[in-house]
C-alpha cells in the first residue's frame, strides 16, 4: 500500500513537472498579460517598465526557474486578475466546481444505472430501444446547447429556474462553500448539473448496457441460473456487482475529466468555478493564474486515478494493492 | 426405474436464415446412480440437451417438441416460475471452466449459502454455512473452516471445479449435469475430478448426464454413452460395448480419430466423415516444385540445439529487488532436436513447455543460455543477418486458429506476405506458389480468395500451416496445435503434418499436453515439470518404460480406452 | 375545485408580486466582467470609469450630448493661456466620512502624475495648485485646449483614508498592478454608492452612500447588486428571466430576442469607437501607392457590413471622429464605389492584383472575425488575394506589436473624447522618443497631420481648433491613410421600470446614481 501510495506521489510530482515545462514553453502564446492590465494607450516605456516589475523580460530559463524554487514551496504565482496566489484563488473555486460535478455525477449514476440494466435486461422492449436512440443523438448534442435550451425553457419561457450563478452559498468548515446547504442553492444547481451531466449520461448508459450485457453472457451468471438463483438475485446480485468493476474504472475516470470539463457548462450558468475561472484566465492571459490550473487539473487527475484504483481494489478481490500486485 | 426420460425431444433455434434445428427427436432415459455419457463433436448438439432440460437455452433457443420426465413429472411444460424450483434443488449443473463458473467478487461461502438458502430452504445462516463447510469436506477440498472465506481467485483451476461439484450437489439433487467438466484441466486433476464425480453419484444414487467430446472421459468413467451427431443420436449402448464394437459410421469413424496411447500408428484411419478436403487439387511435386527448393544441409545432425537455457518472469514486482519474487519458466533446459524427426516437449500447463518454443521462435528472450539452429547462435549474436537467416528458417504454428491470423487479410495475402517480405520468389510467381500451397494443406486454391473468419477452426489451422511453410522452413514448430480442436479435425490435421515431414524432411518441435496425441507424433519426447526437463526419451521407450516417477504417474491418469474394465471392475 | 386552483395561483402570484415591490429600490446589474481592481488609478479601462462614477465623482462630467456639466466643481474659468481655476463643491464627504477638500484633489492629482495608465493624458498638466480649501487651479505646460477634457478624469480620492500604512508595512496609497494593495482592496470615494461586499468574479454588492451631496439627483436605487455575466446569452437570459434587471452590453444578434420580450426594453445609442483596417506600407511595397489605398477603401463595402454583419448596430464611417467630435467633418463621407476602386488599380498597375497578409482579432470588437472576412471577400473583387488570420486578442496584439501582416484591424476610442487622440495614436509618423503613432501600424506618414496634430494641441480657440482637426481629418481622407469601417454602437437593456435611457450616455458610463428604478 505504502509502495502504492509512494509510486502515485511520485507520478503527481512527474506530472507537475512537464506540466509546468510545458506551460512555461507555450508561455509566449499565451499572449501579452500587460494587454489586460494596463490601458490601450499606456507608452511603450511604462509598457516595458511593468513587464520587467511581472518579471517577464527575464529569459525563459530564468523565469522558470523562479516559478520551480516558489513552486515548492507552495507559491506558484499571483494571479494578475486576482491579485491573490493563484493556488488560493484555484481553492476558492474549487467548490464551486466539486460541487457541480458531484450533482452531475450523481444524476448521472442514478439514472445511468438503472437505464442501462433494464437495457440490457430487457434489450427488446420499446423503451430500451428508446432510450439507446436518444442515448446516441445525446452524445453528439454540445452542452452549450443543452445549456441554452434548458435556460431558454425553465427560466425565461417557464420562469421556474435561476438562469445563472450559485445564488445563496453557505460557508461549511470555515472554507467550502455549499450550494446544498440552502433551497436557493440547490435550485440554481440543478440546470447546470444537468446540463454537464448530459454529455456522459448516454456514454454512461450505454457503458453500464455493454457491460451488464457482457456480464449476463458470463459462464457465471449462467451457472447462478442453473444452481436456482432467480432473476432479481442472477441481475442484481451476480451481474450488477461485476458489471460495475469496468464502469468504476471507466467512470471514474470520466468523471475525473467532467471536472476539467466543467468549463462550458459553467461559462454559460456564469457559474463561479475552476472552468469558468480557466477561461477567463486565458482570455486574460492571467499566465500564473493559467500555469497554476492546469497543474492543479494534472493533479486531480492522478489522485482521481488514485481513489479510482483504490476504489477498484476494494470491489474486486483479485486486486490487492497491499502486496504491490 | 428411471431418473429421467427423454422422449422425442427436438429443440429449435430459429434465426434470420431459418431455422436450425440443434437438437432433432432425441430419446433416452437415465436411471438413478447412472452416469450416462453424451458424446459428439462441437455442433452435435449435446450441450444443448443438458441446458434444454432445465430450459437453460440461450435466446432463441426453444423446446419445439417432445416430453421431459424427471421421475415421471413432466418438467418440459414447466412455466419459468416452477423450472427456477427444480434448478439446483433436483437438477444440479456442472460446466466446462471452472474458472469463470465462479462469481469472481464473492466469497465461496457467499456462493454456497446463497444456493443453500434457496434449495434447502435454510434460512439461518450459520447453519448454511456448517452445511456448506461439510460439502467441501465431501468434494475433498482440505482446510474447508479457512478455505470457505476466500474468493475463487484464490484457488487452484481443480480446487475450483470441486468447489463447483460442491454448489452443484448443495440443493441435493436427483440428477447431475456435467457439460464438459474436465475439459479445463490438466490430465492429473481431470482424473480426480471425475473419480470424484463418480463416487458422488454411486454414494447418493445421483443419475448423471456428462457431456463431453473426449472418448477417453467416456471410457473412464460412463457405464452408458450415447453417441450424437449433428443433432441426432446415432447410437446408444453400454459403454464398454460400443467403444469396442461401434456399430454406426460415424461412431466408428469418431473411434478411429481418437489417439491411441497404447501404441503408435502410421495415419488416422476413416477420418473424413465430418469435414472432407476440396475436391481436384492440384498434385505438386515437391522434388521440382519451388516449395522442395529450399535451403537443404542433409549433412547436418542436430539441428537445434539448447543448452542452459534460463528464464525467469517477475511476479511480484517491488522497489527493492530483494523483494521481488519470480517465476522460474524454465531452468537449465538443455535438449537438440536431430535433422527429420519431430520432438515432442510434454508437460501439464505452466510447465514451461510453450515458453521453449516461444525463445527458440525469437519472440522471448532467455536470460542465459545457448540455442543454436544449425551451428547458429541466437541468443545475443552480434550477427543480426545470420540470426535473422535462420529464424527464417523456423515456423510457428499457433495453438489458436482463431487469433494468430489477420481477420482483415484475405488468404492469399497471409501467406504470400513472408514470400513477399523475405524475396523468396519471383514476383510474377508468387500467386501461383500460394495456390499451390493452398492445394497442398488440402483446402483448394480457390480457397485464397476468402478471409480467415470464414473457415471453421481445422481449415484455419490449415491457413496457419501453409503461411507456415511459405517461407520454406526446415523447423516447425507447433504449438499445442490441435488442442482447440474436434477429435477428427484433430486427426486430419496429424496426418496432415506427417504428410508434409515425409515429402519434405521437415523437423517439428511438437508441443502438447494431450499424451495420447504426443506418442502418435513423436520420435522423441521430453517431459516437463516446473520448468524442468524431467527426462528425455525414445517416444516408444517413455511410453512403455517411463523412468521418472512423474512420467510413470502422468502415464498412469492419462485417460484410454483400455481403463473401461478397470473402471467396470472397481464398481 | 378550478377556481380554487386559479385562487391559490393568483394569491401565490401577488405574494410574488409583493415581494418584487419590496426590493424594488435594488438593481441587480450585469455586466461582462467586473472590475478588476477598487483602485481607480490602477488601469484606465471603460469597467474602471464606470466604477469611478459609482463611488467617486469627477470635478465635471459629459452630459448625454457630449457637453459638460459640474459636478465637485461649482463653476470655473481660464485664468490665463495655461492655468484653470475651479471652485469646489462644499460640504461633500468621502464614504469614510472624511470632508472633501482641495488637498484631497491635490492628492489624487499627484497620484494620476504617476500612474502608468493615466500620466500620459496628465503629460500636459504641470501642477496642481491648492488656493485654498475650496480652490483649485490647474496649470499646463503651454497653451491646452483639453483641460476640462481632462477634468472628467479627477476623481478625488480620500487622501486621509489612502494615507499611512497598511497592516503588511506597505504605502496605503501606492499604485501596484502586480498583486494585492490597500487601494486595491479598499474604497473611500464620494460618489452615490459604496461597496458593502465584494467577491471578485462573482459579486459585488453597493449601497446609497447616505451623505451623498447630491440631494437633487432622481437616483432612487438603494442597492445595486452587480454581478459579472461573461456569457452574451446567459446575460439576456438573465434579464429576461427576471433574474436581472439591467445588463450591458448587449449583442447584435440579440436584439430581436429583447425587443420581442414583454418585459424588458434595449437602448442603443450611436459610439465613439472607430473600427479601422491598417494598411502597412513598409511591410508591403503595393500599398505605398495612394490609388491601391484608395482602391482597397473604395472596394471595401462598409455600409453592407453595418447592415448585415452589425446588423445596424453601428454607424459607417468615412473618418475616424464621430459627429460631435471637434474633428468630425461632415464632408467626408463614406465612399464604396467598386467600379472606380477597380480603375484604380488598374491606373496603379495592379490590374492583375496582388496577395496580401490580414490578421484581425477574434473576440475584441463587435463581430470582428466576421468583419475581416467580409473585407478579404471584398477584396478579392479587385483582385486582392488575402490571405487571413483571425485570433483571440490575447494572440493578436502581440502580433500587432510586431506588426505580423499587411492589413490589421484596430479599434479605437478616444481616451479624451477629443479628435486629436485618434491622430496621436493611429495617424502620427509612429516615432519611439516622443510615443507618437503607437497603434499606427500601417506606417501612415504625412508632415501636414503631424505638425497641424501637436499644433491643434497647442490651441485653445475652439473654432480654430476644430478646423485644424476638420483639416486633418481631411488630408487623411485624401491620402486613403486607413480604411473607416464604422462606429460600434452601444446597446443597453433593462427591465421594464428600470428607467435606463436617461442615464446612458456614448462615452458607456452610465450614471447609476441618478437612475430611477419605478
Amino acid at each position: 500500500m505504502a509502495q502504492f501510495l509512494l509510486k502515485r506521489l511520485l507520478q503527481v510530482i512527474l506530472v507537475m513537472f512537464v506540466i509546468s515545462a510545458f506551460c512555461f514553453g507555450i508561455q509566449d502564446s499565451l499572449g501579452d498579460p500587460t494587454r489586460e492590465l494596463a490601458a490601450m494607450s499606456m507608452s511603450d516605456e511604462e509598457r516595458e517598465n511593468l513587464k520587467d516589475t511581472l518579471g517577464l523580460n527575464d529569459p525563459l530559463l530564468v523565469q522558470y526557474g523562479r516559478f520551480v524554487g516558489r513552486a515548492v514551496q507552495g507559491d506558484l504565482g499571483t494571479s494578475y486578475f486576482f491579485k491573490e496566489p493563484a493556488l488560493t484563488v484555484i481553492l476558492k473555486k474549487l467548490p464551486a466546481t466539486l460541487e457541480l460535478a458531484f450533482a452531475a455525477s450523481i444524476i448521472i449514476i442514478t439514472i445511468s444505472i438503472p437505464l442501462g440494466v433494464f437495457c440490457a435486461i430487457r434489450p427488446r422492449h420499446w423503451f430500451a430501444k428508446f432510450t439507446m436512440a436518444v442515448s446516441v443523438i445525446g452524445i453528439s448534442i454540445p452542452v452549450f446547447l443543452t445549456a441554452l435550451a434548458l435556460i431558454f425553457i425553465f427560466s425565461i419561457t417557464l420562469g421556474w429556474m435561476p438562469s445563472f450563478g450559485r445564488g445563496e452559498i453557505v460557508e461549511v468548515w470555515g472554507y467550502w462553500s455549499t450550494n446544498f446547504a440552502s433551497w436557493d442553492g440547490i435550485v440554481h444547481i440543478i440546470m447546470p448539473a444537468i446540463a454537464l451531466s448530459s454529455i456522459m449520461l448516454p456514454l454512461f448508459i450505454r457503458l453500464v448496457r455493454a457491460e451488464m450485457l457482457e456480464v449476463l453472457s458470463s459462464e457465471y451468471v449462467k451457472f447462478a441460473r442453473a444452481k436456482g438463483m432467480d432473476s432479481l438475485t442472477v441481475y442484481f446480485k451476480h451481474a450488477l456487482k461485476n458489471t460495475m468493476l469496468p464502469v468504476i474504472t471507466v467512470g471514474g475516470v470520466q468523471i475525473g475529466i467532467m471536472v476539467a470539463y466543467t468549463i462550458l457548462t459553467e461559462s454559460v450558468f456564469q457559474w463561479p468555478g475552476m472552468g469558468f475561472m480557466f477561461l477567463e484566465a486565458v482570455n486574460r492571459s492571467d499566465i500564473p493564474l493559467i500555469t497554476a490550473y492546469i497543474m492543479f487539473v494534472g493533479f486531480l487527475f492522478v489522485i482521481v486515478n488514485t481513489l479510482v484504483d483504490l476504489l477498484y481494489g476494494l470491489i474486486n478481490p483479485m486486486v490487492d494493492l497491499v502486496s504491490g500486485k | 426405474m428411471t431418473l429421467l426420460t427423454i422422449k422425442n425431444l427436438s429443440i429449435e433455434f430459429p434465426g434470420r436464415h431459418g431455422t436450425e434445428r440443434a437438437v432433432d427427436e432425441v430419446s433416452f432415459d437415465l436411471s438413478p446412480g447412472e452416469i450416462l455419457g453424451l458424446v459428439g463433436e462441437s455442433g452435435a448438439g449435446k450441450s444443448t440437451i443438458g441446458n434444454g432440460i432445465v430450459q437453460l437455452l440461450s435466446a432463441p433457443g426453444r423446446v419445439s417438441s417432445g416430453d421431459i420426465f424427471l421421475n415421471n413429472t413432466k418438467i418440459s411444460t414447466f412455466s419459468s416460475k416452477e423450472i427456477i424450483k427444480i434448478r439446483g434443488s433436483r437438477v444440479g449443473f456442472i460446466f466446462q471452466d471452472p474458472m469463470t463458473s465462479l462469481n469472481p467478487l464473492f466469497t465461496v461461502e457467499n456462493q454456497l449459502v446463497e444456493t443453500i438458502n434457496k434449495n434447502l430452504g435454510i434460512e439461518d445462516r450459520k447453519e448454511a454455512s456448517r452445511i456448506a463447510i461439510d460439502l467441501l469436506d465431501q468434494v475433498g477440498i482440505p482446510d474447508p473452516e479457512v478455505r470457505i472465506k476466500q474468493f475463487p481467485h484464490q484457488f487452484s483451476g481443480g480446487m475450483r471445479q470441486r468447489v463447483v461439484i460442491a454448489i452443484a450437489l448443495a440443493g441435493d439433487p436427483e440428477l447431475l449435469i456435467a457439460d464438459e467438466p474436465t475439459t479445463a484441466l490438466d490430465v492429473s486433476v481431470q482424473d480426480q475430478i471425475l473419480s470424484l464425480i463418480r463416487k458422488l453419484c454411486r454414494e447418493r444414487q445421483v443419475g448423471c448426464l456428462l457431456v463431453t467430446h473426449d472418448m477417453g472421459v467416456i471410457a473412464s468413467v460412463t457405464d452408458r454413452v450415447a453417441v450424437m451427431y449433428r443433432g441426432k443420436m446415432v447410437e446408444i449402448g453400454k459403454t464398454a460395448e460400443l467403444l469396442t464394437s461401434p456399430k454406426h459410421e460415424y461412431t466408428k469413424s469418431l473411434i478411429s480419430a481418437v489417439p491411441r496411447s497404447s501404441k503408435k500408428i502410421e495415419r488416422f484411419p476413416l477420418v473424413e466423415y465430418i469435414e472432407t478436403t476440396a475436391k481436384g487439387l492440384k498434385h505438386i511435386d515437391v522434388k521440382t516444385h519451388w516449395l522442395g527448393q529450399g535451403t537443404r544441409h542433409e549433412n547436418i545432425q542436430d539441428l537445434l540445439e539448447i543448452k542452459d537455457l534460463n528464464l525467469s518472469f517477475v511476479t511480484r514486482d517491488a522497489f527493492l529487488k530483494k523483494n521481488r519474487k519470480y517465476l522460474q519458466a524454465t531452468s537449465d533446459v538443455n535438449l537438440t532436436v536431430k535433422q527429420g524427426e519431430t520432438f515432442g516437449l510434454v508437460g501439464e500447463s505452466g510447465s514451461g513447455k510453450s515458453t521453449i518454443a516461444r525463445m527458440v521462435a525469437g519472440l522471448q528472450k532467455p536470460d542465459s543460455g545457448s540455442i543454436k539452429f544449425d551451428g547458429v547462435e541466437l541468443v545475443d549474436n552480434p550477427d543480426p543477418v545470420a540470426v535473422q537467416q535462420a529464424r527464417l528458417q523456423m515456423q510457428m504454428v499457433f495453438q489458436n486458429p482463431y487469433s494468430s491470423l489477420n481477420s482483415r487479410m484475405k488468404v492469399d495475402d497471409i501467406i504470400a506476405e513472408p514470400i513477399q517480405f523475405h524475396r523468396l520468389a519471383p514476383a510474377q510467381e508468387i500467386r501461383t506458389i500460394v495456390g499451390d500451397l493452398l492445394d497442398h494443406v488440402g483446402l483448394g486454391r480457390a480457397a485464397g480468395l476468402k478471409y480467415p473468419h470464414e473457415f471453421s477452426g481445422g481449415q484455419r489451422q490449415r491457413i496457419s500451416i501453409a503461411r507456415a511453410l511459405a517461407s520454406r522452413p526446415r523447423l516447425l514448430i507447433c504449438d499445442e496445435p490441435t488442442s482447440a480442436l474436434d477429435v477428427s479435425v484433430q486427426a486430419q490435421i496429424l496426418n496432415l503434418l506427417k504428410d508434409l515431414q515425409d515429402e519434405l524432411g521437415l523437423t517439428m518441435l511438437f508441443i502438447s499436453h494431450d499424451l495420447p496425441v504426443i506418442r502418435q507424433m513423436c520420435d522423441r519426447v521430453a517431459i516437463m515439470r516446473h520448468g524442468r526437463i524431467l527426462e528425455t526419451a525414445e517416444s516408444e521407450d517413455f511410453f512403455e518404460h517411463p523412468q521418472n516417477e512423474y512420467s510413470i504417474e502422468l502415464l498412469g491418469l492419462m485417460p484410454r480406452f483400455d481403463k473401461i474394465y478397470e473402471v467396470e471392475a472397481t464398481v | 375545485m378550478k377556481n380554487r386552483f386559479l385562487l391559490t395561483t393568483c394569491l401565490v402570484m401577488a405574494s410574488l408580486l409583493s415581494f418584487t415591490t419590496a426590493n424594488a429600490k435594488d438593481l441587480r446589474l450585469a455586466y461582462d466582467a467586473d472590475p478588476v481592481t477598487l483602485d481607480i488609478h490602477e488601469q484606465l479601462s471603460g469597467g474602471m470609469l464606470q466604477l469611478s462614477h459609482m463611488s467617486f465623482d469627477p470635478l465635471i462630467r459629459w452630459t448625454k450630448d457630449l457637453a459638460f456639466e459640474n459636478r465637485l466643481a461649482t463653476s470655473y474659468k481660464r485664468l490665463n493661456p495655461t492655468t484653470v481655476r475651479f471652485n469646489l463643491r462644499k460640504g461633500v464627504k468621502f464614504h469614510s466620512g472624511n470632508p472633501m477638500t482641495a488637498a484631497d484633489f491635490k492628492w489624487t492629482f499627484d497620484r494620476l502624475k504617476v500612474s502608468p495608465d493615466f500620466k500620459g493624458i496628465f503629460a500636459n498638466f504641470t501642477e496642481l495648485n491648492v488656493i485654498d480649501d475650496h480652490t483649485i487651479d490647474l496649470v499646463t505646460s503651454g497653451p491646452y485646449p483639453l483641460v476640462l477634457h481632462t477634468s472628467t478624469y479627477i476623481f478625488p480620492m480620500d487622501s486621509k483614508f489612502y494615507t499611512g500604512t497598511d497592516a503588511n508595512g506597505n504605502d496605503k496609497g501606492a499604485i501596484v498592478k502586480n498583486g494585492a494593495s490597500f487601494a486595491s482592496t479598499n474604497m473611500s470615494g464620494t460618489g452615490p454608492f459604496k461597496i458593502v461586499s465584494r467577491e471578485q468574479g462573482v459579486k459585488i454588492v453597493f449601497e446609497r452612500f447616505g451623505d451623498y451631496w447630491d440631494k437633487q439627483s432622481p437616483g432612487n436605487v438603494d442597492r445595486i447588486i452587480f454581478t459579472p455575466i461573461k456569457d452574451e446569452q446567459t446575460r439576456v437570459a438573465a434579464l429576461l428571466s427576471g433574474d436581472v434587471d439591467f445588463i450591458a452590453p448587449v449583442s447584435p444578434n440579440d436584439f430581436g430576442q429583447i425587443k420581442a420580450a414583454s418585459n424588458a426594453e434595449l437602448i442603443t445609442m450611436p459610439g465613439t469607437r472607430i473600427i479601422t483596417f491598417q494598411m502597412n506600407q513598409k511591410r508591403k511595397k503595393e500599398l505605398q501607392d495612394q490609388r491601391v489605398r484608395m482602391a482597397i477603401v473604395h472596394a471595401i463595402n462598409n455600409e453592407a457590413i453595418v447592415e448585415k454583419i452589425m446588423k445596424g448596430f453601428a454607424t459607417t464611417a468615412g473618418q475616424m471622429s464621430p459627429a460631435g467630435y471637434l474633428g468630425y467633418n461632415p464632408k467626408l463621407k463614406p465612399r464604396y464605389d467598386l467600379k472606380l476602386a477597380k480603375q484604380l488599380m488598374k491606373d496603379a498597375g495592379y490590374e492583375d492584383g496582388f496577395s496580401v497578409t490580414m490578421m484581425a482579432p477574434n473576440n475584441r470588437y463587435v463581430n470582428d472575425d466576421k468583419i475581416a472576412q467580409a473585407v478579404a471577400a471584398m477584396l478579392s473583387k479587385i483582385n486582392i488575394k488575402v490571405d487571413l488570420q483571425t485570433m483571440p486578442k490575447a494572440q493578436y496584439w502581440p502580433a500587432f506589436d510586431d506588426r505580423a501582416a499587411d492589413i490589421m484591424m484596430i479599434g479605437w476610442h478616444s481616451d479624451t473624447e477629443d479628435s486629436a487622440n485618434f491622430y496621436e495614436f493611429l495617424a502620427m509618423t509612429p516615432d519611439q522618443s516622443t510615443g507618437m503613432g503607437v497603434y499606427n501600424s500601417g506606417n501612415y506618414s504625412s508632415d501636414y497631420v503631424d505638425t497641424t496634430t501637436l499644433a491643434a494641441n497647442r490651441e485653445t480657440d475652439s473654432a480654430k481648433r476644430a478646423e485644424m482637426l476638420q483639416s486633418i481629418e481631411a488630408k487623411i481622407y485624401q491620402d486613403a491613410g486607413f480604411v473607416p469601417l464604422h462606429w460600434q454602437n452601444l446597446a443597453w437593456a433593462a427591465r421594464k421600470g428600470v428607467d435606463v435611457d436617461p442615464i446612458v450616455n456614448a462615452l458607456n458610463f452610465p450614471y447609476l446614481g441618478d437612475l430611477v428604478v419605478q
